[in-house]
């Protein structure tokens, strides 16, 4: 042991010292909570902000919501030549669920932290990726060359398990032969389905989803959750099923016992990309996460981008379509004359939007359940660290409430850095949705960060003394669950049908699955639908 | 309880119980105190703090068990005992981590000595709690003594646990923190002998025990560096020289009549005796191989020992150092013993020193060199793996000028095979022409370099116009030869961000050795 991990040690003792007295009486850390400016979007809920607009502008097309659906959305137009576009974003940035913030020690994500290394199909992903530099060349054999300072850093993931670190995040320390029979057949099962193809010749798990084969072989499994699917094929194994679970956590904020079996498999199935130089299952981050992805879609495009910029009603009128859109920082209410509207907002918005709200919100009431998320960044000193293996870019606890952290300053490059801001993940999955919305919205900060100290203390017991500050993010209406029959029943197909036109929609809510993928071709595919619209009928 | 405590104790009346219970509370913060002391030493000099502990504490808990149901043996004169036994854990106790650290360089069986010390004190501290309960059993009704007593032994071990990695550990150290609770346990006994003078017999001579013991700690109090010094001493086998901590690593130096060494992290960087073959061996091939050599860019190499060897050529005009520790390159700079070594190479006016992490400092570096030297520690944990990634030789290729070459100190390729030749693969990776070549130094063994260039090829020189003790025509040709048991046949990774392939080969491999 050396000097400094003796003075780890010893301040990890101070830690374990200051245990008692941190066990009864909360710790006080700086931070605040940071929302998603609900109060403002409130304002289109309670209906206040229908008078006449004050203003009136001409555009070729409005897309509203500035997440990755709708900045893929304009940079895809502009590209093509349309700069007549007007993007409205009711936060003070564009990003949505890709947001990030940052601080002295580094930058870190509010929301989305990484994509996996991309499907080698999606072409327009990958030219996209090769034009911000993700994506150096292609090999002979025709793979793409990913940078490297992009790529995870090893060690990329670790669980906490039965006492000890291990290294990656299945299930392997100290587990009983039949559960490793049963992870094994799993994941084999998992790998033979991604590579599956329906009767009708497509992919059976694809990105986007709705490339998927629709043979009813597979889709079949939409009917049923994903613990049924499970105890149906006779996985038994507890360890299987925690991990199981926290995937379906991880990327749906959903519990097996809920999601959908095709959507729990189209997590593990619908992954194939393949690389040059990395692993398949090496995935792509940034210090500020996807954030990182959000400016390269948001570069040259700028002028187009209005923030603080609430839409409150999308009227389809003669040869277009009205958007009024209320100015948080002049306090008015504007309107844009477009001839096409993109509507890259979550479907529970839209529909309030629209004039046919009381045909949709039954609809969506009874479809739709979006899970609310905790996103919370801790900076910290030096932790004490349990036995086994070392500090991870993804740090799960088997078992545990949370999803982890994730630790912003992975992807730095210096040997030694004596702080780091750790990004702390939960979906608040545990009661109905709207409950846990009331309880989320209630909890002042003290109350988080005991709520996560308590969490985190389990694998760094001096956490309470080490961090500095903690700041938190609620995401109300974090995704819409892909329960059964979300993903291929009528519902979705029908919110998402254009209207008059000239409304196109685009999010992940409409994909089903909310990933950056989905994102982003939602936002290419309503502008193509866009352009063709925009060619065909001459102005007016 | 034997009469006459009994009654001398009654006359005192409340101050007495309240001093006594004084007393609880100081042996109870004392008496953790060792057992962290124990603990933290233990987990120190031997690693996995978790087990260290856990049987530390285990084995100190139990002890004192034994401590307790000892005392029932313990009938009569029981205040002069009790005052003999805070003189015996004062001296026990106080002396614990001196003697640990001391003893564990020499001691074949360290954890013996460490577990009777801690049993040793943990029976003493546990006949402290009963003794004293009887001495004061009739005073106070039971229930009341029970609950006070260990009310009061339970907030001294808190008190202990809180101000032990706080304050004492960083202030005081180790070898202090247990002398000075040993110190105190004895002004305990002291004072209690003094307080309760006529209920004692033959004073005098536990007084002067008493007077020795503390003498002897306070000696040892102010002379703990010394005793720290003798113990990096016993542990380097020769005489330490200097020795210091930068925030990066522990920096000793020691000398024997024949060579200096320097360690850090205790692991051995050069010892003056040979280091020429290992600065020749690494330096001049590039340099030689390099066309019109003006600026030379060194990383790691904080010991000055490689800018020595490169300011050898007239032609350099600038010699770019680029080393984490300020501490480490400042000591070359100022030491006489280390810059007698480096011929002050630190000092020469064509020498730049940055204190910098190298992969920032190369991605930020916008300079090309005509030849660099890359001598970082070997990639024994994943942050130093970093500098032997893809993306770091990647960096490097563009800050070398197209015709210039570079070397890499690439570990032992006799003990470490995968790890040189992973080294070398990763090299290729991305575009360099590799040399990989080797050379015997006999403080290190066979050790290895991977020399890299744009050019097509390399080429020996005739010769090697420098003044060397070691390195010619002659030599260069035979450190490109590798014997087969030098060589692997497995497939090798080549060394990543995303995957630190190096790393688990480098663990493997030296793994395997230093468990032999
Ligand atoms: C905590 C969390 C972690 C995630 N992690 C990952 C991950 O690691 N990898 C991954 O691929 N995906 C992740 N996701 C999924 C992520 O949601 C998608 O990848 C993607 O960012 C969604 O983009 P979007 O444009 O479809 O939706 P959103 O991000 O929801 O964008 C909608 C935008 O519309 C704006 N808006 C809403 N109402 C109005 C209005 N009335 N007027 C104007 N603007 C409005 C919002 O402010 C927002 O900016 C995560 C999601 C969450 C919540």
């Amino acid at each position: 042991m050396h000097r400094r991990e003796f003075i780890q040690l010893t301040s990890a003792l101070a830690g374990g010292a200051l245990l008692p007295a941190a066990c009864t009486r909360p710790t006080i850390i700086a931070g605040e909570i940071k929302g998603v400016s609900a109060a403002v979007g409130h304002l289109v809920r309670d209906g206040a902000l229908q008078g006449a607009p004050v203003t009136t502008e001409r555009a070729d097309v409005v897309i509203i919501g500035g997440g990755i659906s709708g900045l893929s959305a304009l940079r895809r137009l502009h590209r093509n030549g349309h700069q007549n576009v007007v993007l409205l974003e009711l936060e003070g940035h564009t990003g949505g669920n890709a947001s990030s913030g940052s601080n002295a020690v580094s930058a870190y994500p509010w929301g989305a932290h990484y994509v996996p290394v991309p499907n080698n199909n999606l072409t327009e992903y990958l030219s996209f990726l090769e034009a911000c530099g993700v994506v150096t060349g292609y090999n002979p054999a025709g793979l793409p060359v990913y940078n490297e300072f992009y790529l995870c850093s090893d060690p990329q993931e670790r669980l906490y398990i039965n006492g000890s670190w291990q290294d990656g995040l299945i299930p392997a320390s100290g587990i009983g032969a039949a559960d490793k029979a049963d992870i094994d057949r799993f994941l084999h099962q998992m790998h033979v389905w991604s590579a599956a193809k329906g009767k009708d010749g497509k992919e059976a798990f694809a990105i986007p989803v709705d490339a998927s084969s629709k043979d009813p072989v597979y889709t079949a499994l939409d009917s049923i959750t994903m613990q049924q699917w499970l105890q149906q094929q006779g996985y038994a194994s507890p360890y299987l099923h925690w991990y199981v679970d926290y995937c379906t956590r991880d990327d749906f904020g959903t519990t097996i016992d809920k999601v959908s079996a095709w959507a729990g498999i189209h997590y593990f199935a619908c992954r194939k990309g393949r690389a040059a130089n990395a692993a398949a299952n090496d995935v792509l981050t940034w210090p500020q996460g996807n954030g990182w992805l959000a400016e390269q879609l948001r570069h040259d495009t700028e002028g187009a981008i209005r923030t603080q910029a609430l839409a409150t009603r999308v009227v389809p009128v003669e040869g277009g379509v009205a958007v009024h859109y209320y100015d948080v920082q002049q306090k008015q209410l504007k309107a844009i004359d477009a001839r096409q509207c993109i509507m890259a907002i979550p479907q529970f918005v839209a529909a309030r939007l629209l004039p046919d709200a009381a045909e949709r919100m039954p609809l969506l009431h009874a479809h739709y359940h979006y899970t609310p998320w905790v996103v919370a960044n801790l900076t910290v000193k030096q932790l004490y660290e349990r036995s086994g293996a070392p500090a991870s870019w993804d740090n799960v606890i088997y078992g545990g409430a949370s999803l982890g952290y994730v630790d912003a300053t992975q992807q730095q490059l210096q040997q030694l850095k004596p702080k780091r801001v750790l990004t702390y993940y939960r979906p608040l999955a545990t009661a109905s949705a709207v409950e846990e919305r009331k309880l989320a919205q209630q909890r002042t900060h003290a109350q988080w960060v005991q709520m996560i100290l308590d969490d985190l203390r389990i694998v760094h017991p001096d956490i309470d003394t080490q961090t500095e500050r903690i700041d938190v993010m609620i995401h109300a209406h974090a995704m819409a669950q892909p329960l059964p029959q979300m993903i291929h029943g009528a519902v979705r197909q029908q919110l998402r049908k254009p209207v008059n036109g000239n409304i196109h929609f685009a999010h992940t809510d409409v994909a089903g699955v909310s990933i950056f993928e989905e994102a982003f071709y939602q936002g290419i595919q309503a502008a193509d639908a866009v352009m063709e619209h925009l060619i065909t009928t001459p102005v007016s | 309880m034997d009469n006459t405590d009994k009654e001398h104790v009654e006359e005192r009346g409340n101050s007495a119980e309240w001093l006594l219970l004084t007393a609880v509370f100081i042996i109870a913060t004392c008496g953790l105190i060792y057992e962290l002391v124990a603990g933290t030493l233990a987990s120190y000099v031997l690693g996995d703090s978790v087990t260290q502990f856990s049987t530390i504490i285990g084995v100190y808990l139990f002890s004192m068990g034994v401590g307790s149901y000892l005392s029932k043996f313990f009938n009569g004169h029981l205040l002069r005992r009790f005052i003999q036994i805070e003189l015996l854990v004062g001296i026990v106790g106080g002396f614990s981590s001196a003697v640990l650290f001391i003893t564990f360089p020499l001691a074949a069986s360290f954890r013996l000595i460490l577990y009777a010390i801690v049993f040793v004190t943990g029976v003493l501290v546990g006949l402290e709690i009963p003794l004293l309960m009887r001495l004061l059993q009739d005073r106070v009704a039971f229930k009341e003594l029970v609950s006070r007593v260990f009310a009061v032994d339970y907030v001294g071990a808190l008190l202990a646990s809180l101000i032990f990695p706080l304050l004492l550990v960083p202030y005081l150290g180790l070898i202090r923190t247990s002398l000075f609770f040993g110190m105190l346990n004895i002004l305990v006994g002291w004072y209690l002998l003094r307080r309760f003078k006529g209920e004692v017999k033959r004073t005098a001579a536990i007084q002067l025990t008493a007077l020795l013991f503390l003498l002897a700690e306070l000696a040892a109090f102010i002379g703990a560096d010394a005793i720290m010094k003798l113990s990096e001493h016993l542990q380097f086998s020769d005489k330490v020289v200097y020795a210091t901590s930068s925030p990066y690593q522990r920096i000793v130096l020691t000398r024997n009549h024949r060579e200096l060494r320097l360690f850090l992290n205790g692991n051995l960087q050069f010892s003056s005796a040979d280091e020429y073959r290992y600065h020749e061996a690494l330096v001049h091939p590039a340099m030689q191989a390099s066309p019109q050599v003006k600026r030379v860019l060194v990383m790691g190499g904080g010991d000055g020992l490689a800018v020595r060897e490169i300011l050898k050529y007239p032609g350099v005009e600038a010699v770019t150092l680029v080393d984490l520790d300020a501490v480490m390159t400042k000591l070359f700079t100022t030491q006489p013993v280390l810059t007698a070594i480096n011929k002050q190479s630190f000092s020469d006016k064509r020498v730049k020193v940055f204190n910098q992490d190298a992969f920032v400092w190369l991605r930020d570096n916008r300079q090309q060199f005509d030849c660099i030297i890359i001598d970082f520690p070997d990639p024994s944990n994943f942050s130093i793996g970093k500098l032997y990634s893809t993306s770091f030789y990647q960096l490097v290729k563009r800050s070398l000028s197209p015709a210039g070459y570079a070397v890499i100190q690439s570990t032992s390729p006799f003990v470490a095979p995968k790890s040189f030749w992973c080294i070398n693969a990763t090299l290729q990776s991305v575009g360099f022409t590799t040399i990989p070549y080797h050379n015997y130094v006999p403080s290190f063994g066979e050790w290895g370099y991977v020399m890299i260039t744009q050019r097509p090829s390399y080429q020996v020189p005739d010769t090697f116009a420098i003044p060397a003790r070691y390195i010619n025509k002659g030599v260069m040709q035979q450190m490109l030869y590798f014997p087969d048991d030098m060589k692997t046949q497995q497939p090798l990774a080549v060394n990543r961000l995303n995957n630190q392939a190096l790393v688990e080969y480098f663990e493997q491999e030296w793994g395997n050795y230093s468990e032999q």
